[in-house]
């Protein structure tokens, strides 16, 4: 429902993107040679007359197509830089995932458990703790003292993570992305948990003699897990932002380095695609999360 | 009920309700919670710190020495210089105040241009029943992209460089503050005087300015103040990435950037700067984090 406006804005920013190209299209395809009447002819055939909502309509049709132009830098095709690109960013998020939401989970539920307690507050100032620091500064300093200690790589990806390469260079940038995402998540479980912790049915559970963990975890912690699933899903973009900077650091080969690259170096072309994907790649996150919350809930499936 | 409402009220009557009042009052209970008034008590040293920068900064931020490049901390060569010298020999005590200044600045012009435009956004859907479905759909839209991605792009289009970076930073800020300028104003459009207020022949300006606006804006500035620390995490990232503030502007984002080739033999010059955003933005998520709790009745018990 929220996706098709964002995508036309997004797709917007990436046709505007292209209009501030400081060198006239036309001119490139005619070559030095060309008089000012063939470039006239050809400015003709690209389009480049149209009114602008014309030529952004004939970039709309170029993007479903998957032609994104080519990069003025390496002067390959977009969609081609991106497809290198895409693999390694998705491996990271998942492998910072994969560790960093588990134990947000287990430490807001520990906390919960123990409201109150030294536990709970050292959980939580952790957890703030986790929401402030920047996340190039948990990386310098993983750089520094691990990497530069030698225990671990710390320059680019060495290989996909099921070698044994792969999965050594991977470390170091998920523990830097994953520093910051394990606090927000523990914070929402606790709070969730404490109001489920408080419902009925909890109760009931009770009531029957289930033991202490039984309740938390088969009662409460599955009813707790979609407020927390929509926070995972809400900080994707915060988490996006994060796997930016850790890509740019690590020498990752990741979409966000590439966009940062293309920025600097105004490959407009590129900068544009590798936006493009980005937005489109958290709106893709979005709608799995939607799908997440039927399976938690099936009263969201009904409904 | 108002206290006019209550004639019969003894003059004791009307002092313990004062002391009740000043009690609950929303600073008093921060003051109450010890992390929140330390933070608060950081906040207004390193505020200070920041707006005095010219005036209390020992050295020039910009004059470099390349004899003393890369001094440590507390070394011989740089004895004047309490927090050692970057790679330029420039002193780190006056980098950092001048790096504060800029940081909070772009920061608070940020959140006051976005914060502002998003007030007028709520208010206009709160006050205007019409507008209400779409430019909610806006807010929406705004809020549902990572706010990193409108720095990105705007980074792009207008080019790297400060005025791109607050650009960025204030459309990320306009959302959540449009919400909640929303919510508060529709709580008080419910109130009678709004009714009495369009009776007696206001206009809807006046209306909006006179009764929404001056009734909701210590809710919106302290939900501003919330924002800050988003606005200035974000912008330090994205000046870290040389999408912001450039070299040699002594702003802490670049500045952890600018020494970060430095970490293995002078690790104060990239730490240093680092550290200060981290101290800035843990005591403002510390304050925000109390202010809501103050704020929302139903965490109180």
């Amino acid at each position: 429902m929220i996706s098709l406006p964002v995508l036309l804005g997004v797709l917007l920013i990436g046709f505007l993107l292209l209009q501030v190209v400081p060198t006239d299209p036309a001119t490139v395809v005619a070559g030095p040679t060309a008089t000012k009447a063939e470039v006239d002819a050809i400015r003709n055939d690209l389009g480049l007359n149209q009114p602008l909502w014309v030529q952004f309509g004939r970039y709309l049709g170029r993007v479903f197509q998957l032609d994104l132009g080519r990069s003025m830098i390496s002067n390959r095709a977009v969609v081609d830089e991106i497809a290198l690109t895409l693999w390694p960013t998705v491996e990271l998020m998942l492998a910072c995932l994969i560790w960093a939401v588990p134990l947000g989970i287990t430490l807001g539920t520990l906390a919960a458990r123990r409201r109150g307690t030294v536990i709970d507050r050292a959980i939580m100032a952790l957890s703030v703790m986790g929401v402030s620091v920047p996340v190039f500064w948990v990386g310098l300093l993983l750089i520094q003292y691990v990497g530069g200690a030698g225990l671990l790589p710390f320059q680019g990806r060495n290989g996909p993570i099921w070698t044994a390469d792969g999965f050594l260079s991977i470390i170091l940038p998920a523990v830097t992305l994953g520093a910051v995402f394990v606090g927000p998540v523990a914070r929402m479980t606790r709070t969730s948990l404490l109001e489920t912790l408080g419902a009925d049915y909890v109760r009931t559970a009770r009531a029957k003699g289930a033991s202490d963990w039984r309740v938390t975890v088969r009662h409460a912690l599955r009813n707790a897990m979609i407020p927390v699933v929509t926070l995972v899903g809400l900080q994707i973009g915060f988490l996006l932002g994060g796997s930016i900077v850790t890509e740019t650091m690590f020498a990752w080969p990741g979409v966000g380095r590439m966009a940062v690259g293309a920025i600097t170096s105004s490959d407009f072309p590129l900068a544009q695609g590798a936006i493009l994907i980005l937005a489109v790649g958290f709106m893709a996150i979005n709608l799995a999360v939607d799908v997440l919350y039927a399976y938690l809930d099936p009263r969201i499936a009904r409904g | 009920m108002t206290d006019a409402a209550l004639p019969l009220q003894s003059e004791a009557d009307q002092r313990a309700i004062a002391a009740i009042r000043r009690k609950n009052a929303v600073w008093r209970r921060i003051l109450r919670d010890p992390p929140a008034a330390i933070a608060a008590l950081f906040l207004i040293v390193i505020v200070g710190a920041a707006v005095l920068a010219p005036w209390i900064a020992p050295f020039d931020p910009y004059a470099s020495n390349m004899r003393l490049r890369l001094c440590p901390i507390g070394g011989a060569r740089c004895p004047d210089f309490l927090l050692g010298a970057d790679n330029q020999g420039r002193d780190m005590v006056s980098r950092i105040l001048f790096g504060l200044r800029a940081t909070l600045g772009i920061g608070i012009v940020a959140v006051l241009v976005g914060g502002g435009l998003g007030a007028l956004i709520g208010l206009s859907a709160a006050y205007f029943k019409r507008l209400d479905q779409p430019l909610m759909r806006l807010v929406d839209v705004l809020l549902s992209f990572p706010s990193i991605l409108f720095g990105l792009a705007i980074a792009a289009v207008m080019g790297t460089g400060l005025f791109s970076l607050v650009v960025a930073l204030s459309i990320a800020s306009i959302p959540s503050i449009a919400r909640i300028a929303r919510g508060a104003a529709q709580s008080i459009m419910q109130q009678e005087y709004m009714e009495a207020g369009r009776a007696v022949g206001l206009g809807d300006g006046a209306l909006i300015w006179r009764y929404l606006a001056l009734n909701c804006w210590p809710t919106i500035l302290i939900y501003m103040t919330l924002q800050l620390g988003q606005a200035i995490l974000l912008g330090a990232a994205l000046s870290f990435l040389g999408l912001g503030a450039q070299p040699p502007t002594a702003e802490l984002g670049s500045m952890a950037a600018d020494g970060r080739k430095f970490m293995s033999i002078a690790p104060h010059v990239s730490t240093l700067p680092c550290a200060a955003i981290f101290l800035v933005v843990l005591a403002f998520n510390v304050l925000g984090d109390a202010l809501r709790d103050a704020l929302d009745p139903k965490l109180r018990q």
